[in-house]
């Protein structure tokens, strides 16, 4: 469960990026986070894994409020999300597999293991014939695949993601979206940041709008 | 710690090494320069002092006996030699068997003595000191005390030559590790900032690994085994480069120093000190590494 307080960020005087955001995602939610440019939409998804700490307010995730953690062991919060880019964040200078398999290797998962997992990560998004090339020679709707493949390998119990189609064409984030789809009905909260009213309208689910730092909660239709 | 994140940790830093590979050579240059110098100066210092303890061996002292001692002083002089306990074996040298000796190590000044016409050698009792010819105070005062028999006209104690020789060790051991310090120093400097670089130039990976849930630990270890890496590698290098300098040196450079060879020349270093340089150089690359991710890798 991800729960907010009254949070709010403010990055320069003026302005306020957060305002009072107060929100519930129960487990297992498929949810989008929608607004236009600079409404707040990936600053409030930063929060949510501590990459940015709140000027004011609570962020609770699976009981435990994470802005009290210290800094040297908020890597443990980390092992349980998945996180997903619209510039897909790969390691250019490693192959596919060893991509994905980082998020094993931090866990220090056995080598049996990790191939297992990979393995299957990649099947999952249907990636398995390219497990040994490099990312370069993917496409990006396969790049951003591999990043997916990355973010769900250990299972996490929360699965984040900032703008994930924001650089492909209509039939790859259609695509992406429907592997995120598969992955909330295996039980993974996923929490999606858009802006692309059509996907939210097809695959439906709770929708957040943020409008200068204030949260409305939408319908999906 | 996982066998498996072990070898991670090792590709990792390998893979590091390679992918920059233009600025660690130059890194590696000057470690092994560092340590190419303090090795010269230890192998050189080590031979001195080699040389010095085989004087300190055979330390010897010579009573001069007075050409006109009677032959009642010079027992006296001989059998108070032989008394003392710090004395090992005694030889009386006549001026005959002096000059022998003098025309035996020396024939191309056998003509000097022919000119001078007489024996100019005095006789004297020659005296090895007893375990290892530890120049003790009761040696001193022995000699002190002998010196005064009345037939003895001078003493020549061989100890002032052993600890010349020890001492030039000493200055050049000191020298060594003082220009190897600073260069040592310079190798620091440049492993950390070579690390620097190499966390610049792997930020965006730094930061996948934070989002993955990675320790600090985890992000900062392979730069760390990096930095070791790199100093047992140059060290490593170096003691190759003092081998061929110990293997070279008597061939290309050591004739030409006639006698001074026995001094000046080089010696293998002992495993003590092999390790010692190699142990060095992996705690340059170590401390180097840590000071630059202390510094630029803020997790």
């Amino acid at each position: 469960m991800i729960e907010l307080y009254h949070v709010w960020k403010q990055y320069q005087k003026s302005s306020w990026a957060l305002s009072d955001v107060t929100l519930t995602i129960p487990k297992g939610e498929f949810c989008f986070i929608t607004g236009p440019s600079g409404s707040g939409k990936s600053t409030l998804l930063k929060t949510l894994y501590r990459e940015i700490v709140p000027t004011e307010g609570q962020v609770i995730i699976g009981g435990r409020n994470i802005l009290r953690i210290p800094d040297h062991r908020i890597h443990a919060i980390r092992r349980h999300m998945g996180i997903v880019f619209q510039d897909f964040r790969l390691m250019y200078h490693k192959r596919v597999f060893e991509n994905v398999a980082i998020a094993l290797r931090v866990l220090g998962a056995s080598p049996k293991d990790l191939k297992r997992k990979v393995f299957i990560a990649l099947r999952m998004v249907n990636l398995q014939s390219k497990i040994w090339e490099f990312p370069s020679e993917l496409s990006y709707g396969e790049q951003q695949r591999v990043a997916i493949a990355r973010a769900v390998v250990n299972n996490p119990r929360i699965l984040l993601a900032d703008e994930p189609t924001g650089n492909l064409d209509p039939a790859l984030a259609h695509e992406i979206f429907t592997l995120f789809k598969e992955i909330n009905t295996q039980g993974t909260t996923v929490v999606i940041c858009t802006h692309d009213r059509e996907l939210i309208r097809r695959f439906g689910g709770r929708v957040l709008a943020l409008h200068e730092g204030k949260l409305h909660e939408k319908d999906a239709g | 710690m996982t066998l498996s994140k072990i070898r991670y940790f090792l590709r990792e830093a390998l893979h590091n090494l390679w992918q920059f590979k233009a600025r660690h050579l130059f890194s590696l240059t000057i470690i092994c320069l560092s340590f190419v110098t303090v090795g010269i100066g230890l192998s050189l210092s080590g031979n001195l002092r080699d040389r010095a303890k085989e004087l300190s061996k055979n330390l010897t002292v010579v009573f001069y006996l007075r050409p006109d001692a009677a032959a009642a002083e010079r027992e006296a002089v001989e059998a108070r030699v032989r008394r003392s306990p710090l004395i090992g074996t005694v030889t009386a040298v006549s001026p005959d068997q002096a000059l022998n000796r003098f025309r035996t190590n020396f024939p191309d000044l056998r003509d000097i003595l022919q000119n001078l016409g007489t024996n100019p050698f005095p006789a004297s009792v020659e005296a090895s000191l007893k375990d290892g010819g530890v120049a003790s105070e009761a040696v001193l005062g022995f000699i002190a005390e002998v010196r005064k028999s009345p037939g003895v006209e001078d003493v020549q104690f061989s100890r002032e030559w052993a600890d010349k020789v020890r001492a030039l060790g000493r200055l050049i051991e000191a020298a060594g590790f003082f220009l190897g310090g600073i260069l040592i120093l310079a190798s620091f400097f440049i492993i950390s900032n070579v690390i620097k670089l190499n966390v610049l130039a792997r930020r965006s990976e730094i930061e996948i690994l934070r989002l993955v849930g990675a320790t600090n630990a985890f992000i900062r270890v392979p730069f760390l085994i990096e930095g070791v890496m790199m100093g047992i590698a140059g060290s490593a290098l170096s003691l190759l480069i003092v081998f061929a300098l110990v293997k070279s040196f008597p061939l290309y450079l050591g004739g030409s120093l006639g006698a001074l060879q026995e001094l000046i020349s080089f010696r293998y270093l002992r495993w003590t000190q092999v390790l010692g340089l190699l142990g060095g150089g992996g705690l340059v690359g170590f401390l180097g590494s840590l000071s630059s991710i202390a510094r630029f890798l803020k997790i």
